[in-house]
């Protein structure tokens, strides 16, 4: 990540949660933070305990944070491998997990149009031995035919969306609830990781015989001693292969027609 | 087999709720950024360091980075870091460790180093590595935080070591583990019993050739890699060990151990000045030194009561020291009257001994001096003396030892950074503290085991060390320490190379006692000449082996 891409992400969060930027140049930033955001990020329970005890005046502290450190302003340095950055990076999953929108079509007091509901999940996978990688998924479900599209998010990114339903417009009601929607969904990552090369999970299981055939050997019977037990336990941790799928965040879409014939 | 899947339910059950409960919704902008946040952590591939991306201040040497790389890929992240000392041992750790805390493979860590360096690591891991390390001071340390720096003393006694036993950490990080190469003390049990999914050992002292100590260290890591000890013992042992033998258990160690030398690291490292510094005995102290040195003839000195060859040593360091010694030896029970009447003379010269040759000397060496000094000596009498000493002459210095508390050693490093001239050190505090800001090093006595030489000059001539190093060494003539230095150490280029071949040599050799070698020859030698010869023959021995190991080094090479 450049850290011309962490100013902008930085702006971008601030901004959408309400708070007020106080001074901007390039590669540093100050906003005043909000109640909300000031829990969020600062750290001081205490404080807010107190203050909401004896009902005093709120005060949100400021934030400045820099992302070109050659410059001469006081402030944190932000980069990559900041603490800051990664607070900010889960606070905004933990703050944007769930949604609702819908789309903005043309449209005009003689004709209305209908919105089809979609089921959209953007999933990451975690492939877990020794090692670790993901893959990131982004899968949306007609919630009236069943087609499914995937790059789904890039899709919603290429259209104009708003949170109240556009005038002249009205939603279809699902055929899928959205909790079969989501088990349906669950069975189209089942299958895409199916299908997968599972070459990496083989080798795992691979040195992971080898390590417990050492240890046997080590141990040469004597099975039930408490140490054994520990490394074989230890083993099984360090080597077994998972697979696990979180999902980043997801909501419902009503999206003009025309998409599910794309799928 | 396939893999099993485990999705994440709980967000699940929360959006069914939200649609029922019609919201709140998120902002599409922050959801837009989740999305972004998640592209630029999700980690594409199994293979390759992310570490690197993470940490823009710190620029690892390749050789740390490929250590790091090894450790991640071919060993499973179970290895024993064994750099020379001063390559920077915790560099590759940290970017080990930081590694799979990004990859999300390792959450809790339990890094178990030496009291001196719990600070130390605790501080590196933060600011290098923005690892948030906490050093275990309180019980409830343990519960509450996942990254604790401990010394193993205090984790493996109770209350602590049944809490630490349920924590099931992700990665065990040992440092200084060359004191757990004995399976049968406390401490080796109590990391045995440790649960390890991931596991570093770092040690300075090469273990290569120390078949017992390396099984132990090995099997620690990896139990069954070398074998069982039945078949250790009786594969590796007893029996002249046969070349295809060796080679094997090298090609097997190699495979858990990351170990880079000095000259393989491609670097310039500053060089090392080497000066011998020649201290002539006042006619009152040689008075005493040949005294001592008379009583070789005595029937008394055969007897173990009486340590001749301690006392010379310690008449050539100060009169301080030999007296505490004579003092303790006249404590003892069943002194001969004898022996006893020999001591009182002895104590009797020691308090006619107007001045110090040798602390006489330092002291005109450190005026002359611009920057800081260490000053390491082998006996505390003569540390204290020596502060006493510099003080008298306005120097101020500040002492040094392994029985200070953590946070005293701690202290005293920053006053020695900050406010003091000079650092006297005794041979137990010069483990695992970093002075790359002094340049000088004196050896005031030498100590008779040229391992711990390197112990002493690493603690400067090390990574972050940006000028050359001058190292004093002090040799009275006509001593037991003028026969140490200039018939051994200096010839076989001790303080100018690195000490890693040396170990290897001696072992070789047989010789890993080497001070008990030089005891013996200065002890049951007749004469001035006997010793000569009979040190010459030792260097013979071993630039013999040198040449031999440079030889098939080279074959190996070009092989």
């Amino acid at each position: 990540m450049r850290q011309e891409n962490i100013h902008n992400y930085l702006r971008s969060y601030f901004v959408a949660n309400d708070c007020a930027i106080l001074n901007e140049r390039p590669g540093a930033l100050s906003v005043q933070l909000t109640v909300q955001l000031d829990k969020e990020l600062m750290n001081r329970p205490f404080y807010w305990h107190y203050l909401e005890k004896i009902g005093g005046t709120p005060r949100p502290m400021s934030l400045s944070l820099i992302t070109n450190q050659h410059i001469e302003e006081n402030g944190e340095f932000i980069h990559f491998g900041a603490p800051r950055l990664h607070q900010i990076f889960s606070s905004t999953k933990k703050l944007a997990s769930y949604i609702r929108l819908y789309e903005e079509i043309p449209t005009s007091p003689h004709q209305q149009l209908p919105l089809h509901p979609w089921l959209g999940l953007n999933i990451k996978v975690s492939y877990q031995c020794d090692r670790k990688k993901h893959r990131l998924l982004s899968l949306g479900l007609h919630l009236v035919s069943g087609a499914v599209v995937s790059d789904f998010h890039d899709l919603l990114l290429t259209k104009s969306l708003t949170p109240k339903i556009p005038d002249y417009t009205f939603t279809i009601s699902p055929i899928i609830k959205p909790s079969s929607g989501l088990t349906r969904l669950e069975g189209v990552v089942d299958m895409l990781v199916s299908q997968e090369e599972h070459s990496w999970a083989d080798e795992a299981k691979k040195r992971w015989a080898a390590d417990q055939l050492l240890l046997d050997q080590f141990y040469d019977g004597s099975t039930d001693v408490e140490s054994y037990q520990v490394e074989k336990e230890a083993l099984r941790k360090q080597y077994e292969p998972v697979i696990t799928v979180d999902i980043i965040n997801g909501g419902i879409f009503y999206l003009g027609p025309g998409v599910e014939s794309e799928a | 087999m396939r893999t099993e899947l485990h999705f994440d339910q709980d967000w699940t059950n929360n959006f069914i709720k939200q649609i029922e409960e019609d919201g709140p919704w998120a902002n599409w902008e922050l959801f837009k950024l989740a999305i972004e946040a998640e592209k630029h952590t999700a980690i594409p591939s199994f293979t390759g360091l992310q570490a690197p991306a993470h940490l823009p201040h710190l620029t690892p040497h390749p050789y740390q980075l490929e250590a790091a790389r090894r450790v991640v890929e071919e060993m499973n992240g179970k290895a024993i870091l064994a750099d020379e000392v001063g390559l920077g041992k915790t560099i590759e750790a940290g970017l080990i460790i930081k590694e799979y805390m990004i990859r999300g493979l390792v959450k809790k860590v339990l890094i178990l180093v030496p009291a001196s360096l719990v600070s130390q690591w605790a501080i590196e891991l933060n600011q290098k590595f923005y690892i948030p390390a906490v050093v275990q001071r309180k019980s409830y340390v343990w519960d509450q935080c996942d990254v604790i720096v401990s010394s193993i003393d205090t984790a493996k006694r109770e209350p602590h070591r049944s809490i630490v036993y349920d924590q099931q950490y992700d990665m065990v990080i040992i440092d200084e583990a060359h004191r757990l190469k004995n399976n049968r003390t406390k401490n080796y049990e109590f990391v045995q019993h440790l649960p390890k999914k991931f596991c570093l050992l770092l040690t300075a002292t090469p273990v290569q050739n120390r078949l017992d100590e390396v099984f132990n260290l090995v099997s620690l890591l990896k139990p069954g890699h070398l074998g069982s000890y039945e078949n250790f013992e009786k594969d590796y042992k007893g029996k002249e060990k046969s070349v295809e033998d060796e080679e094997r258990l090298k090609a097997l160690i190699q495979k858990v151990m990351v170990r880079n030398r000095r000259e393989d690291t491609g670097m310039d490292w500053p060089e090392r000045i080497v000066e011998t510094v020649p201290i002539t005995l006042s006619p009152e102290e040689e008075d005493l030194y040949r005294s001592v040195e008379a009583l070789k003839k005595e029937p008394v000195a055969t007897r173990s009561q009486f340590s001749i060859i301690t006392l010379l040593r310690e008449i050539c360091s100060s009169r301080e020291a030999a007296y505490m010694t004579l003092k303790k030896m006249l404590e003892k029970e069943n002194v001969s009257d004898h022996a006893r009447a020999l001591m009182n003379e002895l104590i009797k010269k020691i308090e006619g001994v107007p001045t110090n040759s040798k602390a006489q000397k330092a002291l005109e060496l450190i005026q002359s001096i611009e920057g800081k000094v260490i000053i390491f000596t082998e006996y505390r009498a003569t540390q204290i003396y020596l502060q006493w000493f510099l003080k008298e002459h306005g120097i101020t210095s500040v002492p040094f030892r392994g029985g200070f508390k953590r946070g005293k050693k701690d202290w005293m490093k920053e006053l020695f950074k900050n406010h003091a001239k000079v650092l006297i050190a005794t041979e137990a505090g010069g483990e695992g503290i970093n002075l790359q800001f002094c340049q000088h090093v004196i050896n005031y006595d030498l100590p008779w085991n040229p391992m711990r030489i390197e112990q002493r000059i690493g603690r400067i001539h090390r990574l972050g060390q940006e000028s050359d190093v001058h190292i004093y060494n002090f040799a009275t003539k006509h001593t037991v320490e003028e026969h140490i230095l200039t018939l051994l150490y200096e010839k076989i280029q001790l303080f100018e190379s690195v000490i890693g071949q040396l170990d290897e040599i001696l072992t070789r050799l047989g010789m890993r006692d080497i001070e008990k070698h030089i005891s013996d020859i200065l002890l049951h030698s007749e004469s001035e000449g006997e010793i000569r010869i009979k040190m010459e023959n030792i260097k013979e021995l071993i630039n013999y082996q040198q040449n031999q190991k440079e030889d098939t080094d080279a074959t190996r090479k070009y092989s």
